[in-house]
């Protein structure tokens, strides 16, 4: 009988550096050879920017065009991230991989993180091509109060993305049609996190709800590094709360692998 | 009158048993999440951002969003229709059979058509009671032939999006390009006066007519006034089912010519 | 002193629950294993036969940790399927056939490399291996192209590279060889017996019984959840060896002269096989005896082709065994009435 090696024994710093890099590229590389996901990322972050743009000029708030511009462009990335765990779950169903990667002497929740943070880099892009958007054709200024507390909130922002498009991920494993569900969950959670209505004009009880989102906190400490305000408190709070929610992630995909080894769910398309 | 009742069932009973094999969402779970909640949460968000901005009331928001919720049944369903025998490896079969083309695609469209008369009702019946919109009996009354109309336009909307998804390499691409186009250019969530010159665009896709009659009822309009829209609306859904036609017959004839059936 | 055991499954069973239906659900068992026992020593290339359904996926997943058994225990170079999955999974390889499982946008290199990351490989050791496998299975040189250009055969040789990447203990070969061209089977055969000649435990499974026979060490026929015979190749042939093969090139069989064969005094087991217009019956018969003349009698009127008398295979040996294992199912459902 062979010895394990030991670089599969403990999963150090090293391998988790390694396992992100290789998967984030190995998963990147194949969303962009995806014609559905490329035309979803051009298609869907023009979408809503128009929306946003025309709605904004039309309600007086000519002034707010850039945070129409930045909640538009977080929905663009939120759309992405969703429908890209969903799909790259159910893309793992359809290929048949998803055994190859249960079978893995890897943890699976080490397997599915470079997944979604594939996606919200594919849908970094979303950010970019909506501010884009809005200077050409609606010539909204890119004034942001501190440009380089943006794009540190915005890294923030895209992790807490990641980290909730985790935790659904898990639980996508053992559902059948994951894509699907994942088309719901893209508004109600676009509008509890802020994102271009704020959480004020929603009713009072959805409050608590957006309080323990992480991806709402991301979305404030956005808004407030585009128009100015404080911005740390929020990065903190999304950071924690995304750490909670990595602890869930795990907890669901304990569970979850449990479930479908019970239940035979994997292979089924 | 045998061979009319031999189409009928043809229409029907193929229809309902191409959808139970073709439809993806049969599970009672799949169908609450994806074809009830998720139009009424997009609704949701849309009458919130209105009450944000104040350009339009509430009753704009959720007529429009109502009329929207028709795009994702006939949309997804029309793709699957077709474009899923190609996944399953079974449009050879089908395109064997000696029936007719008209009424075994017809047929494929039709329980897409109730699925979305259901779905449009939840969405308006939950959408009014949840914001408190007003809604007179004979606005409601109006409102059913313009939903129909509609529901049937989109229908055939979803055939040609179908069609096109035999040849496409990604069939869902085109649908949800399709999905999206249909949101922004129906000016079911941009206010008629702030709808700028270029999305008139959006008068050849279908919907477009249907949220503009639902506008026009809560305006007041009569009867009579509705009638344009009505056939407009109707006319876009006709030219779509005749594109549709044409382009399975063309794919048919194609793929027969190149001998490569079962790759179509 | 007795060789380690690589494989040891004890009592196997697995039931499935499937729901049907929309509103009112209704929830059928099936039982897809029912009590499964049998053990592989190390270095053994062992072999699970058995008909489409007769439970041989099911049991290789309960073994590579996919599927939690019902009841019953297995173990895997002596550790618990259940209670250590992550200590069998560092040891084990897992390749199934079909053209499934690979991701066919990227190219054969960047597939290993993922894989050899999440397969543990060590990083330093990555290139060599990856290029060292892709020797093994012939892909060397076409590892830059996508996969979704690759043929049938080329795919199910990735698969196998992939399955070898972290040089495991004991292989599990669901099938591996389905739909894949002769001349690419017996290159997977080849690959396959030089694993094995390196010491590596093989679990294949396969309904193709030459396969089975060239490669097998030792063989399990499994039918309807129940392991029905297990042995060397040449044991399982002595099952049917007190017996003769008559091949019989008949055209319009049908079940009624079907079952008048099988009452036949000397005939133990038969087989219909389509051969074009013609259908080939091929009877089991007590060793000397020679019910030719009763089998023509049978037939009389129809067209009869060549007619053979031979040796029997592993082939019929298997067609005994699951056949008897079809009558005593058919016999315990017909019982209580």
């Amino acid at each position: 009988m062979s010895e394990p090696r030991p670089y599969v024994e403990r999963v150090g710093p090293y391998r988790f550096l390694r396992l992100m890099a290789i998967g984030v590229r190995t998963h990147v590389l194949y969303m962009s050879r995806s014609p559905l996901q490329l035309g979803e990322a051009v298609v869907t972050p023009v979408v809503f920017a128009t929306l946003a743009f025309y709605l904004f000029r039309a309600g007086g708030q000519g002034d707010q065009l850039l945070q129409a511009s930045v909640g538009a462009g977080l929905m663009g990335t939120w759309s992405s991230v969703l429908s890209g765990s969903g799909a790259a779950v159910q893309n793992q169903r359809w290929l048949g991989t998803m055994e190859t990667l249960v079978a893995a002497p890897t943890p699976l929740v080490l397997t599915l993180l470079p997944i979604t943070v594939s996606t919200a880099l594919v849908g970094s892009y979303s950010m970019a091509a909506t501010l884009l958007w809005g200077v050409v054709l609606f010539g909204v200024p890119l004034t942001f109060a501190d440009p380089l507390i943006f794009v540190v909130a915005l890294l923030v922002c895209l992790l807490a993305l990641g980290v909730v498009g985790l935790l659904l991920a898990s639980t996508f494993v053992f559902l059948r049609n994951a894509n699907a569900l994942a088309n719901s969950l893209t508004y109600p959670i676009a509008m509890l996190s802020g994102m271009l209505v704020p959480i004020s004009v929603l009713p009072e009880w959805t409050r608590p709800i957006s309080w323990v989102l992480p991806t709402e906190w991301g979305t404030r400490a956005v808004t407030t590094a585009a128009g100015g305000g404080e911005v740390i408190l929020p990065m903190v709070m999304a950071a924690v709360l995304g750490a909670v929610y990595v602890i869930l992630a795990l907890l669901a995909l304990a569970h979850v692998q449990d479930r479908a080894r019970r239940a035979a769910t994997l292979s089924l398309v | 009158m045998g061979r009319l009742a031999s189409s009928a069932r043809l229409v029907v009973v193929g229809g309902m048993l191409a959808y139970r094999a073709l439809f993806n969402w049969t599970t009672p779970a799949m169908f609450v999440g994806t074809l009830l909640a998720a139009p009424l949460l997009r609704l949701a968000f849309f009458v919130y951002l209105g009450r944000r901005l104040g350009i339009a009331d509430d009753r704009f928001f959720v007529l429009g969003n109502t009329v929207l919720a028709a795009s994702f049944v006939c949309v997804y369903g029309g793709t699957m229709a077709v474009a899923n025998e190609r996944r399953y490896g079974t449009l050879g079969a089908i395109l064997l059979s000696p029936r007719g083309r008209l009424t075994l695609w017809l047929g494929r469209a039709l329980p897409y058509v109730i699925n979305a008369i259901l779905v449009v009702a939840f969405t308006l019946g939950v959408s009014v009671l949840v914001f408190d919109v007003e809604l007179a009996p004979g606005e409601l009354l109006a409102l059913v032939p313009v939903f129909l109309a509609g529901i049937v336009s989109c229908a055939a909307f979803g055939l040609t999006l179908g069609a096109i998804g035999l040849r496409a390499r990604d069939v869902f691409l085109t649908a949800n390009v399709a999905a999206s186009l249909l949101l922004l250019l129906t000016g079911a969530n941009i206010p008629a006066s702030a709808l700028p010159g270029w999305m008139a665009v959006g008068r050849a896709l279908p919907l477009t007519h249907s949220v503009a009659a639902t506008q026009a009822i809560t305006e007041g309009s009569g009867p009579a006034e509705l009638l344009p829209y009505l056939g407009w609306e109707l006319a876009v859904g006709l030219g779509y089912a005749t594109l549709a036609c044409l382009l399975l017959r063309y794919f048919e004839y194609g793929s027969r010519r190149r001998g490569t059936l079962d790759t179509v | 002193m007795r060789p380690m055991l690589a494989i040891e499954a004890l009592d196997l069973s697995r039931v499935f629950h499937v729901r049907s239906g929309w509103l009112r659900t209704r929830r059928t068992e099936t039982i897809a294993a029912r009590g499964i026992s049998f053990e592989v020593r190390s270095g053994e290339l062992f072999g699970l036969l058995g008909p489409n359904g007769a439970g041989k996926t099911t049991t290789i997943k309960m073994l590579n940790t996919l599927l939690l058994p019902t009841s019953g225990t297995a173990r895997v170079l002596g550790h618990d399927v259940v209670r250590d999955p992550m200590a069998v999974r560092r040891r084990i390889g897992y390749v199934f056939g079909g053209d499934r499982g690979l991701y066919d946008r990227l190219t054969a290199l960047d597939n290993l490399r993922y894989f050899s990351e999440l397969y543990g490989v060590d990083p330093r050791e990555q290139r060599s291996r990856i290029a060292e496998l892709l020797e093994l299975v012939g892909l060397a040189g076409r590892e830059k192209e996508r996969v979704e250009g690759y043929s049938r055969g080329m795919r199910q040789r990735l698969h196998i590279a992939r399955g070898l990447l972290n040089r495991p203990s004991v292989l599990f070969l669901d099938e591996p060889s389905i739909g894949v061209d002769p001349v690419a089977a017996r290159d997977l055969r080849r690959t396959i017996a030089e694993l094995a000649d390196a010491g590596t435990t093989v679990l294949l499974t396969t309904h193709y019984m030459a396969e089975a026979d060239e490669l097998c060490d030792r063989i399990a026929v499994i039918a309807g959840g129940r392991i029905r015979a297990s042995g060397t190749p040449a044991e399982l042939k002595t099952r049917v060896r007190s017996r003769d093969v008559l091949e019989l090139e008949v055209y319009g069989v049908d079940d009624t002269h079907v079952t008048r064969l099988r009452d036949l005094p000397s005939v133990r087991d038969i087989a219909v096989e389509e051969r074009g217009q013609a259908q080939l019956v091929i009877l089991q018969v007590d060793q000397g005896a020679d019910p030719r003349r009763d089998a023509l009698d049978v037939l009389d009127g129809l067209r009869v082709g060549r007619i053979v008398n031979r040796e029997p295979t592993l082939e019929d040996a298997y067609v005994a065994i699951v056949e008897e294992a079809a009558r005593s199912a058919a016999g315990s459902v017909r019982a209580p009435a």
